[in-house]
């Protein structure tokens, strides 16, 4: 046969890569089932946005940004001016707009198109979450915006991107009722396991159930609760959510430094 | 505080002694800061189960008043966010005018100018309080010119914030000719470009004294 100068000799048939690929099948060590990961907490890092906060917790890292209030888009409708007398409050309180983003280098494998199901699935879940905490009433007809950026995936997905959301709207100057601060638990599978605070980004991959905790520190009230997974006996979620609650306690020092050393740099940099 | 210990062991070897500012106090959100008795509530807070909690990220000021309790509030160093209030004289920019109203953008709220502007729609019987039904909008305001007004209502969801200048403070206070120059107010509806001397009509503001050279 004429040697084929325009196709490349291959092997007939080819397997994936992945399959020679050095094991990542070793299991995850066994840790205390309540630690959690050190947390880098740093509040108004940026000068173009309003409010911003960069957090690093162990693996997984999160730049957040506010910017706002600006008037809110849905009241351009015509030029048909209302009644002065008749106003509606509840359509009158501000709006938040939440975004999230992964960065395509933030998992092991390179993400080619922003995956909008799970993004906005999150997206929408750090709104509800924010809302009851954020004073909306103080800011009529105007709309709060938040964009989230997870630079490094490593577990939680949705506990560190709601906890610097709050740093940076407390940062910005929004009136907050509270700090909501946000904590990931997981269990692997297999009969009677326990529960794992701040699981890395191998514990999730191999757990069996998932489960998101906002909890407003302060007020001790619980602003987002995202679950997913096998279900299991109701008690093992409820002791999932305690132990949730009980990371979340240990993680609000944390940012209240934060948030007090910011305020104290903002202070040295105007004097008064 | 570390900082006051040092500088009173300073001051104890000099002559002089320099006076050193209370330390602040930086508190966050929902951090919890006196009892109802204790104080007022200000802005920047508010009040839950009898305690006044804060609501920015900020310093504390109390500020002492004579018998009534001190008033506690929660500052931030820019004062962030002024957003038109019911009540407020507003300095807005015309952007289109219409036979029944004049749609406006916000760009300051007193004083102080708001970094994203707001809409604001002027009706015809609001732009003068006497003779309402005998205005022309044309013949009050044009695009471009800069107007004081106040804000009547917020409107609701679908609207804008509705203003008025139906006072003599309030109108147009810079206005452009047709021929591109700045024209001077000669009467409450009048204004005359210097340059062609033409006058226009405009609802004009009514000039504060101090600005006036006799």
């Amino acid at each position: 046969m004429p040697a084929d100068h325009r196709r490349i000799r291959v092997p007939e048939e080819s397997q994936p890569p992945q399959l020679y690929a050095a094991g990542e099948g070793e299991a995850p060590a066994p840790r205390d089932p309540a630690r959690l990961r050190p947390v880098y907490a740093r509040a108004g890092l940026l000068s173009q946005a309003k409010g911003s906060a960069y957090l690093e917790a162990g693996g997984p890292k999160v730049l957040c940004a506010e910017s706002g209030p600006r008037q809110a888009e849905g009241g351009e409708r015509g030029g048909c001016p209302a009644r002065a007398g008749c106003e509606a409050p509840a359509a009158l309180s501000g709006r938040l707009l939440c975004d999230f983003r992964r960065a395509p280098f933030s998992g092991r494998r390179r993400r080619v198109a922003p995956g909008s199901g799970e993004e906005r699935e999150l997206a929408l879940a750090l709104q509800e979450s924010l809302e009851p905490a954020v004073r909306l009433g103080r800011y009529p007809r105007a709309q709060l915006e938040v964009w989230a950026l997870l630079l490094g995936d490593g577990g939680s997905a949705l506990a560190a991107p709601l906890t610097a959301a709050a740093l940076a709207l407390a940062a910005a100057g929004v009136e907050m009722y509270d700090l909501v601060v946000g904590c990931g638990l997981s269990r692997a599978p297999g009969p009677a396991p326990a529960w794992l605070l701040d699981p890395t980004l191998l514990e999730e991959e191999r757990a069996a159930a998932g489960l998101s905790v906002a909890l407003m520190a302060v007020l001790k009230q619980v602003a987002g609760l995202l679950g997913s997974g096998e279900g299991g006996p109701n008690e093992s979620w409820a002791e999932a959510v305690h132990l949730g609650f009980e990371g979340c306690q240990r993680l609000y020092p944390v940012l209240q430094q934060c948030l007090v050393r910011a305020a104290r740099r903002r202070g040295g940099a105007a004097p008064l | 505080m570390l900082a006051n210990e040092r500088s009173a062991s300073f001051s104890s070897g000099l002559e002089t002694v320099a006076v050193m500012a209370p330390p602040v106090r930086y508190c966050i959100p929902g951090e919890r800061l006196c009892n109802l008795e204790e104080g007022s509530p200000g802005s920047g807070t508010y009040t839950r189960h009898g305690y006044i909690f804060s609501s920015l990220a900020g310093c504390l000021t109390k500020s002492s008043e004579n018998g009534a309790l001190p008033v506690i509030s929660v500052m931030r160093e820019t004062e962030s966010q002024l957003l038109p209030d019911v009540g407020a004289i507003v300095t807005c920019k015309v952007s289109s005018i219409n036979s029944r109203f004049a749609k406006v953008h916000i760009l300051y709220v007193g004083s102080t100018p708001l970094k994203n502007s707001f809409r604001g729609t002027i009706r015809k019987e609001d732009v003068r309080a006497t003779e309402k039904d005998k205005v022309e909008i044309y013949k009050s305001f044009r695009p471009g010119d800069i107007v004081l007004a106040k804000v009547i209502s917020l409107g609701d969801a679908q609207s804008n914030y509705l203003l008025t200048t139906a006072e003599n403070e309030l109108g147009v206070v810079v206005a452009h000719s047709e021929s591109g120059v700045q024209m001077v107010p000669i009467s409450w509806c009048e204004m005359q470009c210097p340059k062609t001397h033409t006058k226009e009509f405009r609802k004009v503001a009514r000039v504060q004294p101090e600005f006036l050279q006799t």
